[in-house]
Order: C-alpha cells, then structure tokens, then sequence
C-alpha cells in the first residue's frame, strides 16, 4: 500500500525523464525513523536470492581535529573488532561463514558498511550491524594492529605509488584552513598519536542511531525486516546531534603553483583546479557536464587537443569533487615523455579560455546527456549499488526520492549554463597548480 | 511529506514490549538458497560466429562482448594482439578515427578492445534506444577498420610512455617479472617493451586482422533489456558482410619451465618505503579436473578477510594492509599467487609467513569448522555472483574459450560444497609447494637484501628487469 503510494510520486516526479524516452526504472522503497532516530530504508526486490545491508553513517574526516587526522578511518577499520556479544574479530568470518562479504569505507563526509548476503541470512547482518552502533568493543590489542595496518594502507596506496599524493596535495592547496584539507587516510603521525580513549568518545559522538542510516535492498518481505529491525535497533538509545563543521573557502588572488619533487615521478603531469561548489548547489550537475564535454572519451575536447592532435599527453582528466559543504574542479594531464609542463599547462589554459569564451556546441551537449543517462542506467542494477544509491540520495539531498531524480537534474540544465559556470568557476586569477615534474632526465 | 508523517506514525505504533530477540546469540538462518546458473542457448549464425544473449531488463541498456581466439598465444607474446584490438575503433572504412569517436561519444555509449593471454575482447554497451547504432558501429568496427598509420605511430608513442611509467610502479614491475619467471619463453611471460611496441607495423596488424578476427572464431554474449529473436536478428543483419574463414592451427608453443628450488627475485626500487611480495609457482591450465574444490583450499589459505594469510599477516601480526592468494588459470597453464605489500622492516618476516602457512595447509588437515566457513563461504559468494548478468556472461565464454564441459558452472557449488578435510589437504598437497617456489619482492635491496638472503638465493634486477651482478 505505502509502496503502491510511492511509486505514484516516483513517476511523478520522473515524468520530466519520460518526454525523452527515458526507461531507466524508478527503485520504489519504504522509509520511516525509528523512535531513535535511526533512518530505515527498506527496498524490496526478489529478483535474486540475495540481500544487501548498508549503514551509513553521517562522519567523516571533515569531522576530525587537525592534530588527528585519518581518525575517522582508523576507527573505522575498529568497527570491525567485535561487540559485547561478538568476540573479537568474529565479525568477518560470521560473515564469510553465511556465504556472505563485507567492506566499509571512509570518505570526507560520510562512512559507511555494508555486508552482501545469501537472503536467508538478513537478521545475521541486522545482528552485526545494531551489536556494534550498540555498544561496539575495542580493546588495546586491536588499536595496536589496527594503527600497524593502516600506516600500511597509506603506505600501499599513496607514499608507494606514482602520484599518489597527488589528491592529498591538491586537497591542501584548495580547501587551505578548512576540515577538507587533510584527506580521509590522514597522516602517519597523527595515526601514530591516536588513543583508544578517543576511539571510544567518537563512537559515542557519530555511531549514534540518529546519525546513521540503515537501508536493505533485496529479497526479503518488508514486514519481516521492520520487524527485526525494531527487535534489533530499537533498543539501541538516541543520542545527541553531532556538530557539522563550517567550510568556507577562499579563493586564492592570485594563481598558485605548487611543485611536488618525488623520485618516483615517471612522466610529468600537471593539474590545475579551481574552488567549486557543494554537491547540492544547483551549479553542480552544469560542472559534471562541462568536465565530460572536456575529458570524457576520444571526442573530448583536451583527449582530442592534448592526445590526439599534440601528442603531449598520455592520458587527460577534468573531474568536479564536490563534497557536502565545499568542492572544487580539476583537470589533470599526465605527460608523454620529454613533455615540458609549461607545454601542459599552455594547453590546459587555452582549452579552457576556448570553453568560457565560447561555450559548448549543441552538439556536445547533446552527447553529455546521452553520456550521463547512459552511466545512470547502469547505476542501479545490482542490490549492493541500490543500497548504496539510496542512503546516500537520503543523505545528501534530505530525501530518498532524489535516488530517482538525477537524471531529471541533468536534464533541467540548460547548454548555456556550461559556460556560465565555466566563467564562474574557472577563473584564470584564481587557478590552483600542481606539477610533478619527472626526476630524471627522459630517456633519449 | 504527508507521505513521511503516516508511516513514521505508523511505526510508533508497533508495539514496543518485551525484546523479542536473543542478542547474545547469532540468530539462526532459514533455508539457505541454491545457486542455480541459468539455462543459456548457443545459437550459431551462419558465419559460424556463436550467439549468446542474457535477457537483463534491470537497466535500459545493452552490453554485446566479442571473444575471439586472438591473444598472446597467437601471437607469440608480440603485442599484436594488443595493438590490433586498441586500433579497431580508431578509423574504419567509413569514418576517420575522430568520427568514429564522435559517433560512439554521441550516443553517450562505449566501444573498446583489449587482448590478453588466450583471447581478444572487444565490447560495446551503450542505451537500449540506441541499438541500431550501436551495432552499426560495432560491426564497423570489426569488419572494416583500416588501422590508420598515424593511428598506430600515436599508440606507438603512448605505449612507449606507459613502459616507462610501468618502471617506476611496484605492481607492475611485480607483475612482469613474475610472468617471465613462471612461463619462461613461454608468451604469457612476455610483456610489452621499447623493442616490442617499436616493432610493430601496420602490415602485421592488417595481417593479424585477416588472420583471426573472423566469425569462426568468436563468441558473442548479449546482455541487456532485449529480446533474444530480435538482438540476433539484428546481429545478423549488422555482421551480415563478415565472412569466415578458417584460421591456421596454432602453432606449438615452448612449455612452461619447471620450477626447481627456492629463489628470491628482488627488484631494486630504491624509493620503495614498502615491499611488494608475491610467492608465486606454476598451476595447472584452466580446465584441470580439480578447480572448483581447489577454491575451497584456496580460499582457505588466502580469500577474502576470513582466509588465513589475511587473519596470520594483518590480523595478527599488523604486517600488511591486505594478504591473499589465487590461482590463475590459462588455456596452457597458470600460475598461483600469495600476495602482500610489507613495511621494509618486516618484509622477510611476512614472507616467511606465507610460506608458513602454505606448509601448515600441506602438512594439517583443515579443522572441520574452518572449513565448512569456507564451503560456505565459496558457495555463498558464487550465488551472490550470479546476480551480476555480465558475470553469468563472461562464465559461459570461458566454457567455450577453455574447453570446459558444458554443466560446469551447474555443477559447481555442489563440487564446492562436498570438499573434505581429507580431500582439501591432497588438493594442497598436489598444487602447493614450499620448495619450489618463487618470491618476486619490489623493494628498496639496500634494506631488505641481507634479510631475503636468509630465505633463500637471491637474484637482483634493476628496474628495467636486468640482472644486476
């Protein structure tokens, strides 16, 4: 009946979508707050014998103290220790045991859970997931292998690689002076001074039911899930609203060039980036569609400038990041070797001088849309994904509707607003740089 | 609006009594549910190319993968194979390379090829609504590129700059050398080189073009919302100018060398502040009688969170960010990995516990509750992996690509499900080796050099993969 209800406004709400022949399918689902808080999305589909949990919940690395970066992240690997009722570390093979999987993550603004499971197996996750925002455990021995593991992680995945700092220098640069300039793995010495007592007070800040989301997405009977999920979480007490940081931002008065020399560097690149907006201002679907027309595919304008015709260029990339309370947009150009990175960025500024002074064609804008409405489609089709997609259009835009409506948001963008934005964003004097200039002299 | 206010009413009124649940306990699963892989039919067009399509209507989209006989041991581990499936999109008959981008880009869709040890694949996948086109262009694509040699000089160039971008990351210098100490001569062992890219000519691709991109030898699998009849119909008209033609026998190849001993490849990358460690050996080829209960074995030494290299070398020891083990299989042979990147310091450490643990799962049989976690765990997994079509799509190609028998992936849990700790341990016994073995380690040798020498003899290479006496 509620569902019925819903799909009602689903349609209305993508009727826009249909008068261009739109067929991506609208997910329906049911929502409603625990008494304490929790937020329950519940999407019921039996198209294959399994279940998806997701818990989402509303922390960060933008919710950290400066002098503890990366924490939100290391706790998070700590959510994974055990419970009053679940021994240390039995977490993974309770679920490996059921023929399931598991991961979480952490990101800048939010962190979250999720278990992939057989369908018989729903109230093991619901379990799992209301034992730890109860009263998740953490002892001495697991911070200790934790902090090990995680300097491993920063190690494998940035302080080992090529460029592997580039985001952590690009975000320093741009959100200067904000909770956005560290980013979620942090830094080796903060991880090093981070103390299980304030593990323990910011699971009791942020692991709050009314600072998390609970979404299941799969084959099950809605009834049967409201039912474990108000014998498993409605004990679960409320607790106080956690404080958001304010980000605000100022943009640079003159350009700024940063350099970073590392030995690893095999080729040159170089980014330049720009202060944007947040993921809700109305600018930023008119920015995802200016940074497809410049990188995206053989017909781009830098792939076809920079590649193509130049040959400067191994590979080039605009890309908006654009979080909950700040964002900016990049474009970035990894060299071919022996290519000067004044050459780079010469052909980065005309490229984008071209698109504020010019705009887009009909043309490229036409096969933005068709780009974006191709990778909307496909966004949805496995349980996991539609969990995800739904806590976090519920997050982000305050309304889990809006999980049907970003194709509707794209579409109400006008080929005039890419320029507009072009010129509001990407101003010359305000240019952010990054180079990484290559160590040794190229081979000849 | 309203809408929230009625049901958040709605649940204040659930009652709210007694806890209707033990949370002390695990609860108790109902009946777990069967994976069943499902039914496909091969439909052979009259260019002997193989048709199969997976009805997928959760998105309006439709994805169409080519497979063609046509990778390394086809060409000898030249690249050709590579270089001719990158260029198919880049200029046909009637559209330059720009154009042809055009046109794909414009339909917000995909095309793209790739070659690799057996095989060539090139996909496509764009809007239901834009099916025609798709096609069209798809089989211009295939059927008339002309492989523009300013095209090719461009590949040329950024391959060139990929190799040495390639010399300076850990994963892919693991990788090459680990392919050269397994197979040898052998292709799989080759990897692109400065040689290699500059010794291709556009003679060789339109030759190798000719050669194996016929009907004959490729399958295609079609997902998405379509109906079968109508898809191959369309197919059918589409590649209706592709004529086959037989392909020549393959030619022998070298066999893979055998692995005699314990010795340490180590790669000296001097900014290196971790090691990259893979324990590797050779495996059998992928149709082998034993490969769904060598997965259990497998997974319990080294899948996932729960397998005993992650639980030993993170979970115990804080060695490592992740630690896992595969098999890998080709058409001639394979290879198996234990992986893990490890601090300088504890480099030789986390090797010696991969090693450790292989020993312990030849020499103990498994305890009956481990692993029965990794029957189920494999079984679980499997079912879970059938709701992805384009999975369910790429298994019933490699039924076809590597000879296996047509009810394999039906009868795969089952296999899966009846391993015991008697026939695991046999499993580790016959494909596991703590003697013969080698240890490809990318790392700093000033630091973890007289460390590994502990281990065993160790070879040193530079970043070209030289050796360095």
């Amino acid at each position: 009946m509620l569902k019925t209800l819903f799909l009602a406004l689903a349609l209305v709400a993508t009727s826009h979508a249909q008068e261009t022949k739109s067929a991506i399918k609208p997910l329906a689902f049911t929502e409603y707050d625990l008494p304490n808080g929790l937020h329950v999305i519940l999407h019921e589909n039996h198209a294959a014998p399994v279940v998806s949990t997701y818990v989402l919940y509303h922390v960060g690395s933008k919710n950290e103290r400066p002098d503890r970066t990366g924490f939100a992240h290391f706790f998070e690997h700590l959510m994974f220790e055990g419970s009053e009722n679940i021994p240390r570390s039995r977490i993974d093979k309770l679920i490996s045991g059921a023929g399931g999987n598991l991961n979480a993550s952490t990101s800048f603004d939010v962190t979250d859970y999720f278990f992939n499971l057989p369908q018989n197996q729903l109230a093991l996750a619901l379990w799992i997931e209301s034992e730890r925002m109860l009263h998740n455990r953490i002892d001495e021995t697991g911070v200790e292998t934790q902090r090990q593991v995680v300097k491993e992680e920063r190690r494998m995945r940035y302080d080992n690689q090529p460029y592997g700092s580039l985001f952590e220098q690009l975000c320093k640069m741009v959100f200067a002076g904000t909770s956005y300039e560290w980013t979620p793995i942090g830094s080796t010495q903060y991880i090093d001074q981070a103390q299980i007592g304030e593990f323990r007070e910011f699971w009791k800040t942020y692991y709050m039911p009314n600072n998390a989301t609970l979404v299941i997405a799969g084959d099950f009977k809605t009834e049967d899930a409201k039912k474990l999920i108000a014998d498993y979480f409605g004990d679960i007490p409320k607790g106080t609203a956690p404080k958001r940081p304010v980000v605000k931002l100022t943009p640079p008065k003159k350009p700024v060039l940063v350099e970073v020399k590392e030995a690893k560097t095999p080729l040159p690149a170089a980014m330049h980036a720009w202060v944007a907006c947040p993921e809700t201002d109305p600018d930023a679907v008119a920015l995802d569609l200016l940074a497809d027309i410049l990188a995206s595919g053989r017909s781009s304008r830098l792939y076809r400038r920079l590649v193509d015709k130049e040959q400067a260029a191994v590979a080039a990339q605009a890309f908006p990041v654009l979080f909950e309370s700040a964002g900016l947009i990049g474009v970035f150009a990894t060299g071919n070797r022996g290519v000067t990175l004044e050459k780079l960025d010469q052909l980065i500024d005309e490229e984008v001088e071209k698109v504020k002074a010019e705009g887009v064609t009909e043309d490229e804008f036409t096969k933005a849309l068709n780009g974006k409405e191709d990778e909307l489609a496909r966004d949805n089709s496995q349980m996991s994904a539609r969990a995800r997609n739904l806590a976090r259009a519920r997050l982000t835009w305050g309304k889990t509707s809006e999980v049907n409506g970003e194709l509707n948001r794209y579409l109400a963008v006008k080929r005039e607003d890419l320029k507009r934005v072009a010129n509001k964003y990407l101003i010359k004097e305000q240019t952010y740089r990054l180079h990484y200039p290559v160590a040794e002299a190229p081979a000849k | 609006m309203s809408f929230r206010i009625l049901l958040t009413s709605a649940v204040a009124l659930l009652p709210f009594v007694a806890p209707a649940v033990d949370r002390t306990k695990q609860p108790t699963p109902g009946a777990a549910p069967t994976a069943a892989f499902p039914d496909f039919k091969v439909r052979t067009l009259a260019s002997g190319l193989r048709v199969i399509v997976i009805p997928d209507d959760r998105s309006p989209t439709v994805t169409l993968r080519l497979q063609l006989k046509a990778g390394s041991t086809v060409d000898g581990g030249s690249g050709l194979s590579g270089f001719t499936a990158s260029l198919l999109n880049r200029g046909t008959a009637k559209l330059d390379a720009a154009a042809f981008a055009k046109a794909i880009d414009s339909i917000g869709a995909q095309l793209n090829g790739g070659a690799s040890a057996d095989s060539m694949s090139v996909s496509t996948s764009g809007l239901t609504k834009f099916t025609d086109r798709l096609l069209e262009l798809f089989a211009d694509a295939l059927v008339n590129p002309v492989f523009p040699a300013d095209e090719l000089a461009k590949e040329q160039k950024r391959s060139l700059s990929s190799i040495a971008a390639g010399k300076k990351q850990p994963g892919t210098l693991a990788g090459n050398l680990m392919g050269r100490v397994i197979f040898g001569e052998h292709p799989y062992g080759k990897f692109s080189t400065e040689d290699s890219v500059k010794a291709v000519t556009r003679d060789a691709i339109v030759a190798f073009h000719k050669t194996w991109i016929v009907p004959n030898n490729a399958s295609l699998v079609i997902v998405g919302d379509v109906e079968p009849d109508a898809i191959v119909a369309k197919v059918e008209k589409a590649f209706a100018a592709w004529e086959s033609r037989p392909t020549p026998p393959l030619a022998p190849l070298p066999p893979p060398p055998k692995m005699s001993g314990l010795t340490v490849h180590l790669v000296d990358r001097p900014e290196s502040v971790q090691s990259s460690i893979i324990v590797c050996q050779p495996a059998p080829a992928r149709n082998f009688p034993d490969l769904p209960e060598v997965n259990v074995m497998n997974s319990t030494l080294g899948g996932g969170f729960s397998g005993r290299l992650f639980q030993n070398l993170r979970e115990k020891h804080g060695y490592t960010y992740g630690s896992s083990c595969a098999f890998n299989y080709y058409a001639q042979g394979g290879y198996f990995q234990a992986t893990a990147d490890a601090r300088n310091e504890v480099t030789a450490p986390a090797i010696k516990e991969i090693l450790n643990e292989i020993g312990r799962i030849r020499t103990e049989p498994i305890p009956a509750e481990e692993l029965e976690l990794q029957r189920q765990y494999n079984v679980g997994n499997y079912l879970l992996s059938l709701e992805s079509a384009s999975r369910v799509a790429g298994r019933v190609q490699d039924i076809e690509l590597y000879g296996l028998p047509a009810d394999f992936y039906k009868t795969y849990a089952t296999r899966m499900s009846a391993v015991t700790p008697d026939s695991a341990q046999k499993l580790a016994q016959k494909y596991l080796s703590t003697e013969n073995t080698a240890i490809v380690v990318v790392g700093k040798a000033e630091t973890v050099k007289p460390e590994l020498e502990k281990i065993g003899k160790v070879v040193v290479y530079d970043t070209e993969l030289n050796v360095v006496k």
